[in-house]
């Protein structure tokens, strides 16, 4: 997905504005000549600099520049479902890894991600019960990393 | 499907009614791998294993000057299976506004230590006491720097407070924030402040490679490294003091059996040799407390430091 | 010292050790040899496993998956004609139209020999320089400090292939992203947007993790070419006829190897613009350039070399002065920091047998790339043949535990995600992504030693540059700074009258 400069400049200059208007709440620190918003305040006024030369760029070249160029990947359905796959199995992680636990949210990610890239669905299915099995191994009996259990009674 | 995920279920049921503790135990510390905080948690867990027979996994969450790991201790189920290694931050942040969490919202364990504060200066300082330094420090103020901990830190209130107390303005000793007590000492020694405040063990190995002298503690009696080093009692007659300490605690709503069974076995791992041997090796100052005496001592420190906070200008 | 050196061998040539040099020596290769994952990613993979270790070991795992995963990029860039990683791709059609004149075993030889005689090369440079410039950095205060950093920011900015607008402006963000969060000299938490975790602030290796591998991921899912075709299956002794390149070009790998450790050193600029620069410089000095780009071995020797010194380059600064040469160094500088050894000069006093056992990795992984490597190019027909769609989730899913096992919590998978798809959408419109990383890793610094260089000069800006060193970098930093503007108004000046300019 392409941006023109000009959208994308936009954005910054809006962030770089929501950043000003933020650090207007901070406190002066006693004892500290320079408080905790100058810093940000300097980045926000540099960035803000920037984006409207962004801006500017973009709005000269509008003409061979649309607004939005819509990628080749956007306008064919499977890759934005592989896209979509991937982007969702990280936020079902987030979501439900700590009631779950980390095997069968694993599992389940990569089964589906297996699934829509195309793997015979029988290998799918095998990997996306090995695999979590081989990490969980790795990280939670020899790092100790506390891999939340969820649903499973601790096995190992 | 159905029939394995209920007996799993019945499963996890079932074991968990059984004798308190029967799985692994999360000690969650809000310090950094590798600190000290870090060490005397995971000598504790590894002691407690011994006692209870399970694992105590201890686990770093770190960040937000440990506004991060607390808030995930007092956040954890009240079950004895998460507990953590609350610090006396816990007693500073809600003063300043940091988060709403108290003491109060915490089953106290047991106290395993207390490190008070310090005063050092460089070795070749003209200050050979407590009195001389104070004495400048009124007589130029802003003219002395001071160093040790971040902005609001332990160290920074300890120093002010002690200004407050002698009725000098804190801002006369301006504070540079610091990424801890070691990057402080640095500074000290290479010339950049004139002042830290930090504990004992922390300055240990600056004081024994001579490069530091440490001029005064802030407790009731010499630390057990430096027998000769004056409390502030003695240099300045006041009873200002000042120290950071570790508890071990769950979350509130603690079962009051789970707690009990908690308590003994941490009295027995502070009773080791084990736990003596290496606390002593890293110089740091071992006090028990059980649960009653702990809660007291974390509302005495919080009212302390409240009021050291306020004097800086820190409080809201 | 050389008691330090002997403590530094006890330390590398420890049984654990070597086995985590041998391991990640193997998943380096393989990762550069898999085109779509990078050095860098090696890297970020990598990070969440030597969080577990002890210092040297963790230090080793990364250097050596490094420097092998650099070389490894060729062999995709010899046999598919598509870059294992960004380091490999100034030579890659040069490399490929030989494989197509049935010399691929030249190429893929000369990509592994002079590779790891330009990591040597960078090695013995940072072994000799490194110790000397402590004693000087031992000096620095906290406006020197200041100066360094916004020298290494200028760096990142002004010296890569994208659009300089755009790359100031990925700066920038980092910078604000480094703002975020209690750990600043206030105390103050800030654009927390009341969540407690990010009161911590963003962690790096989330962040690295989501840029550098969720990214990748994305772009390999959502990629439309046609599949990977081998241009042969045939590769004959990859060491025959390497002495003879040595003697038919001394000069051109003196020049590579040197040039690359320069631009190692250089802040913001790694491997790949070293390897672009010396392929580019040799064609200039060489006695046929008719020849590049026909399947001509001479650019190979220079770039190869150069890519790999630079990695060794770039680990210069960051030793140093904890400022890091590259996006690698950027991880391995937060991993120092980790395990409680801060990188500086203090580090060259306090700890010198543990910068002498990383100077010792450097050594052996330059060394042990000559047989692990030609290892490798017999297997990458296999190696290469690995599905993608398989590797590519179960990356995923070691991304999500490695960016879970750094604070141990989902909101670093959380970070992971809104990171990779920040990274995503800037790397698609031109915005390169390293200057934000270098941005976050100096933005603490850079504010911190601000602060308390106005502290204790008593708000006097002119400190900033009235002690020597400082002054001398202030004036450094303006001239990077403000060179690059100069120029553009000089040939806009000039251009405006209609006069010639040389470029």
């Amino acid at each position: 997905m392409k941006f023109n400069d000009a959208v994308l400049g936009a954005i910054f200059l809006a962030l770089s504005i929501a950043v000003l208007v933020t650090i207007q709440g901070f406190p002066k620190i006693p004892g500290q000549s320079v408080g905790p918003s100058a810093f940000p305040g300097l980045i926000a006024v540099l960035l803000a600099g920037c984006s409207i030369a962004l801006i500017w760029r973009g709005w000269r070249e509008r003409a061979s520049q649309p607004l939005v160029a819509i990628g080749a990947w956007l306008s064919s359905p499977p890759h934005v479902r592989n896209f979509l796959v991937v982007v969702g199995g990280l936020v079902f992680y987030v979501l439900a890894a700590d009631t779950l636990g980390f095997l069968p949210c694993g599992a389940i990610i990569l089964c589906a991600l297996f699934l829509t890239l195309r793997v015979r669905p029988l290998l799918a299915v095998a990997l996306a019960l090995i695999v979590p099995v081989v990490i969980h191994l790795i990280f939670y009996k020899l790092l100790r990393v506390p891999l939340p259990w969820g649903v499973l009674p601790v096995m190992w | 499907m159905r029939t394995l995920l209920a007996a799993l279920l019945v499963a996890a049921a079932t074991t968990a009614q059984a004798q308190y503790p029967n799985r692994p135990v999360q000690l969650i510390v809000p310090w950094g791998a590798g600190g000290g905080t870090d060490a005397t948690a995971r000598i504790i867990g590894a002691l407690m294993e011994k006692e209870l027979k399970q694992p105590f996994n201890v686990v770093n969450r770190t960040g937000g000057s440990g506004v991060v790991g607390h808030d995930a201790i007092a956040r954890a189920p009240a079950d004895g299976y998460t507990l953590g290694l609350i610090t006396v931050e816990i007693t500073m942040m809600h003063h300043v506004g940091l988060t709403p969490l108290t003491y109060k919202d915490y089953t106290p364990i047991g106290l395993m230590n207390a490190d008070p504060s310090g005063i050092s200066v460089r070795a070749d300082s003209p200050y050979k006491s407590v009195k001389d330094l104070l004495a400048a420090v009124k007589a130029n103020p802003g003219k002395f720097k001071a160093s040790g901990t971040g902005q609001g830190g332990i160290w920074h209130l300890a120093i002010a407070g002690l200004l407050k107390d002698q009725g000098i303005d804190p801002g006369a000793l301006p504070w540079v924030p610091s990424q801890g007590a070691a990057p402080g000492l640095q500074d000290l020694v290479s010339g950049g402040v004139e002042v830290v405040p930090c504990s004992i063990p922390e300055a240990r190995a600056m004081i024994d490679a001579g490069k530091v002298r440490a001029l005064a503690i802030m407790d009731d009696n010499p630390p057990a490294l430096y027998p000769n080093l004056p409390t502030l009692k003695k240099e300045l007659g006041t009873n200002w003091k000042i120290a950071a300490w570790r508890v071990i605690a769950a979350p509130k709503g603690l079962p009051a059996d789970v707690q009990k069974t908690l308590a003994i076995a941490l009295k027995k791992v502070y009773d080791s040799k084990d736990y003596k041997e290496f606390m002593a090796k890293q110089g740091y100052g071992t006090v028990w407390a059980g649960p009653e005496d702990t809660a007291k001592f974390m509302a005495a420190s919080d009212a302390n430091l409240g009021g050291a906070l306020k004097a800086v200008g820190l409080a809201k | 010292m050389l008691h330090a050196y002997a403590q530094a061998f006890a330390l590398v040539f420890d049984p654990y050790v070597l086995t985590v040099i041998l391991c990640s020596a193997l998943f380096g290769l393989f990762v550069g040899c898999i085109p779509g994952l990078t050095a860098t990613m090696a890297t970020a993979l990598l990070v969440p496993i030597t969080f577990f270790m002890p210092p040297v070991p963790a230090v080793a795992a990364i250097v050596t998956a490094t420097a092998m995963a650099i070389f490894s990029g060729d062999i995709p860039g010899a046999l598919l004609r598509i870059p294992g990683t960004p380091a490999s791709a100034a030579y890659t059609d040069e490399a490929y139209a030989m494989t197509k004149k049935g010399q691929a075993e030249v190429a893929l030889g000369a990509g592994l020999v002079f590779s790891a005689i330009g990591g040597l090369f960078g090695t013995a440079v940072m072994m000799t320089s490194a110790p000397a410039l402590a004693e000087i950095a031992l000096k620095f205060s906290d406006y020197e400090y200041f100066w360094m950093v916004v020298l290494g920011l200028a760096g990142a900015v002004f010296i890569g292939n994208a659009s300089v607008l755009k790359a100031s402006m990925s700066l920038l963000l980092g910078l604000l992203v480094a703002c975020i969060g209690l750990d600043n000299p206030a105390g103050y938490p800030r654009f927390d947007l009341g969540i407690t975790e990010l009161k911590g602030g963003v962690s790096l290796i989330p962040m690295m993790v989501g840029m550098f591998a969720v990214s990748e991921i994305l772009r390999f899912v959502v990629h439309m070419d046609p599949p990977l075709k081998l241009a042969t299956e045939k590769i004959g002794n990859v060491f025959k006829g390497m002495w003879g390149l040595l003697v038919k070009y001394p000069w051109p790998l003196v020049r590579g190897s040197a040039l690359g450790t320069v631009i190692g050193i250089q802040p913001g600029s790694g491997a790949d613009m070293a390897a672009w620069m010396s392929y580019a410089m040799a064609k200039k000095f060489s006695k046929e350039p008719e020849k590049f780009g026909t399947g001509h071995v001479e650019g190979i020797v220079e770039a190869g070399a150069a890519n790999n010194s630079a990695l060794a380059g770039a680990w210069i600064p960051a030793l140093v002065f904890g400022i890091p040469g590259d996006s690698i160094t950027a991880i391995a500088i937060g991993v120092l920091y980790l395990k409680g050894l801060n990188p500086g000069p203090t580090l060259f006093i306090n700890n010198p047998q543990n910068i002498y056992a990383i100077f010792l990795v450097f050594v052996l992984a330059n060394i042990i790339m000559l047989p692990l490597g030609w290892l490798t190019i017999k297997a990458a027909k296999n190696v290469l043949r690995l599905p993608r769609n398989i590797l590519m989730p179960a990356i995923l899913l070691f991304c999500i535990v490695g960016s879970f096992a750094i604070n141990n919590t989902v909101f670093g998978v959380l970070l992971t995600l809104v990171f990779g798809l920040l990274a995503f959408v800037l790397e698609e419109n031109g915005f390169p992504v390293a200057p934000a990383i270098l941005g976050v890793v100096l933005g603490q610094m850079m504010e911190e030693n601000f602060i308390k260089s106005m502290i204790k000069s008593d708000g006097d800006v002119t400190a900033f540059v009235t002690r020597p060193i400082a002054g001398f970098l202030a004036v450094s930093t303006f001239i990077i700074l403000f060179w690059p503007i100069g120029a553009w108004l000089w040939r806009r000046y000039f251009s405006r009258r209609n006069m010639p300019v040389a470029e």
